[in-house]
């Protein structure tokens, strides 16, 4: 028998519905693909056919959430943001999608983002990075960058974003404020770095 | 302008700002020098911590009095001491300029520490004004996030209008014009993410750094001094705090004091957001500009002298931040108070000793005055303070008591009365005679921020019968006992 596109769709869905329920229940180490099958009404067998792995399936959640994220980024943006104000928005916008799912989220994003050479590289990972990087560059592009950022500026980013998330992921204050702090040093720090001058990141210091 | 231009002006208007040490740096040129020397020094951990906080002039300014309160400690050293003591300062110097990755902390944190009673500001009021209304640090984005966070809903959302300038800074945070939807005008204060724990990370910081500077036998009474500090930071940190503050002030008056607190918006307010009335009128270098008669000079020094007794006598409280961003002078003649953040609660035993002194000095009663004196300075027993300690602690108490003894008029704007009163602290800074109950910074900044401000604008008031009729709303008996007979 064969299932429709809408069938599928609403599979998928439920499965990323019950495996976040399960991973904030139980943790992402304490749950089995075998508890996310059921919970979902699947036989362990089909739900492979959706996602491959727990990770993949963890990943799937972040990617999601960040895709919102970036949505809801372009709706909130303004048009009178400076370069590094608009980054922040871009990042916390993010962040925000990405907080119902914090509890669980150490462990899949070590392994599905991690920068370090992998036999298995996390597709879902790859396609959340691209996604994010692709946004940064638009942003840059908005601010006067005529010419897309090397690698080695981007090398910069990510690494200045990872690092936000794994300081996110641990941040026990109220609603994370201390990541917000966080945010707005690393995107002065970045914007410092591929502006070559300090105009950007003293805004305001005078 | 070109670079070196800005650098040289820069350097000139820090120059004059510093305050001078007559026997050690009296053109104040070394302290500048310090100073700029490290604004300028990449510090390779967080070199960009540097760029946040000893960018402006403001910021170096707080340095300078910071460096020239440490400094005031190495009086009476050798040479050699010397030399290491201004090492160690100049590693506390670099703290201070990389402390807090906002500005605002760093600025307040340099607010207080410039009120510590061993701080000799000679240009008090002129500096702590200029501290004040400091560009904000918080872009709109980050603005959003807090409304968002606290509310759920955006900034215009949740009112009818938000304006995405702040006009104003503000205790650890920035203030930002808005209307509700029901059509009132409000000011909505917005607290930095984060502040909380920063300023406990820097006084931390600070205590540790300080250690080898301060091996003093008055350097748990500094610590005592630092602790309270970080306390009241903390509590300022809470703004359902400091809303409650506020409507318990705004409790004691009514229309006739002619003193305005400004109404606490409740559901537009939590830990992290403070929504009030907007008040309109002026700050103080407005009003001063417009040369204002000698008349409403004093109707302002009067009204503001009727608020803080009140705040005093029916509270037990010390507005301790009399800065000039506090007081509103509205169109209509009225005194718009703002601002509760920083308000001591005197507890009872203080406020017992403080009465007692008050009254020793009313009924010149010298030998219970040298006894609250030497309590006052933590000294167990009377005869232990020394007699010079007392002598100087003692003119400093009875400076500060001069208006209560005054019939008629009192002259705030007197410049040579306000001189008295900074030269004796600078004597206790100097002799070292700075060990105190913690209230007494407190204290000492709200007598001096509001006699400060009162000397600006060379108000005056009728001192005394004020003091009397705010005393007699708590203690109706109190008008026909020895206190208030003649002095």
């Amino acid at each position: 028998m064969r299932i429709s596109e809408q069938a599928k769709q609403e599979s998928r869905a439920r499965i990323l519905e019950k495996a976040a329920e399960l991973f904030i229940d139980k943790g992402f180490e304490d749950t089995t693909t075998r508890d996310i099958a059921i919970a979902a009404g699947l036989a362990a067998g089909t739900m492979f056919n959706y996602f491959p792995s727990k990770e993949t399936l963890g990943m799937s959640l972040v990617t999601e959430a960040l895709h919102t994220g970036i949505g809801d980024f372009h709706c909130r943006r303004t048009g009178d943001e400076e370069l590094s104000e608009e980054l922040f928005l871009m990042i916390n916008s993010g962040l925000r999608r990405l907080r119902p799912l914090r509890s669980f989220l150490g462990p899949v994003l070590e392994r599905s983002l991690s920068p370090f050479p992998r036999k298995n590289v996390c597709q879902e990972g790859e396609t959340a990075r691209c996604e994010h990087l692709k946004a940064v560059q638009q942003i840059i592009g908005r601010h006067g960058f005529t010419e897309a950022p090397d690698y080695v500026a981007m090398t910069i980013y990510w690494s200045l974003y990872l690092g936000i998330l794994a300081f996110w992921t641990n941040d026990t204050s109220p609603n994370q404020e201390e990541t917000q702090a966080l945010v707005d040093y690393a995107v002065r720090t970045f914007v410092q770095v591929i502006s070559g001058s300090e105009k950007e990141a003293l805004h305001g210091a005078e | 302008m070109g670079q070196s231009d800005r650098t040289a002006t820069s350097h000139s208007l820090l120059l004059k700002a510093l305050p001078k040490d007559p026997a050690m740096d009296p053109a104040g040129q070394r302290l500048a020098e310090l100073v700029n020397g490290i604004a300028g020094k990449k510090v390779p951990v967080s070199s960009f911590a540097r760029i946040w906080s000893l960018g402006s002039l403001n910021a170096r300014l707080t340095a300078g009095y910071f460096a020239y309160w440490l400094r005031s400690l190495f009086v009476g050293q050798d040479e050699r001491q010397r030399l290491k003591s201004e090492a160690h300062l100049a590693a506390a110097l670099k703290l201070f300029g990389t402390m807090g990755y906002l500005r605002g902390a760093v600025m307040k944190i340099g607010q207080l520490l410039a009120n510590l009673p061993e701080v000799v500001p000679e240009e008090f009021a002129e500096v702590l004004s200029a501290l004040h209304f400091e560009a904000p640090p918080m872009h709109y984005a980050m603005v959003r996030e807090v409304v968002l966070d606290e509310f759920g809903r955006e900034p215009e959302e949740l009112f009818a209008f938000f304006d995405r300038e702040a006009f104003a800074a503000a205790s650890l945070g920035q203030v930002h014009r808005a209307r509700l939807k029901s059509g009132e005008e409000v000011a909505v204060k917005i607290q930095y993410p984060g502040i909380a724990r920063t300023i406990r990370t820097d006084l931390r910081n600070f205590r540790l750094l300080l250690q080898p500077l301060c091996l003093t036998s008055d350097w748990q009474n500094t610590l005592d001094k630092l602790a309270d500090i970080e306390q009241m930071l903390l509590m300022e940190t809470d703004y359902e705090q400091e809303a409650y503050f506020n409507e318990k002030a705004r409790e004691l008056f009514t229309e006739a004091d002619r003193v305005v607190v400004p109404q606490v918006y409740g559901e537009y307010t939590t830990k992290r957001v403070l929504t009030t009335d907007y008040l309109a009128g002026s700050h103080l270098d407005q009003f001063l500009s417009r040369n204002p008669s000698q008349d409403e000079r004093d109707h302002f020094t009067t009204l503001l002298t009727v608020a803080t007794f009140r705040a005093y006598f029916q509270r037990h409280w010390f507005l301790a931040d009399p800065h000039p961003g506090n007081f509103i002078f509205m169109e209509d003649g009225r005194l718009g108070l703002i601002d509760f953040g920083c308000t001591r609660i005197i507890t009872d035993d203080e406020w017992e000793l403080i009465r007692d002194l008050e009254r020793a000095i009313l009924d010149r009663d010298e030998a219970g005055l040298n006894r609250i004196v030497a309590t006052a300075c933590l000294f167990d027993d009377p005869e232990q303070i020394e007699p010079e300690r007392l002598d100087v602690v003692r003119r400093g108490v009875c400076w500060s008591m001069e208006p209560w003894l005054h019939e008629g008029l009192f002259d705030f704007g007197d410049r040579e009365f306000f001189r008295r009163g900074i030269d004796n602290l600078m004597e206790m800074t100097r002799k070292r005679y700075t060990r105190g109950n913690p209230l007494y910074l407190w204290s000492n900044r709200f007598i001096f921020g509001g006699r400060a401000f009162c000397c600006r604008l060379k108000g005056r008031c009728e001192f005394r019968k004020i003091y009397m009729q705010e005393l007699a709303w708590v203690h109706p008996d109190a008008a026909g006992t020895k206190e208030n007979k003649g002095c």
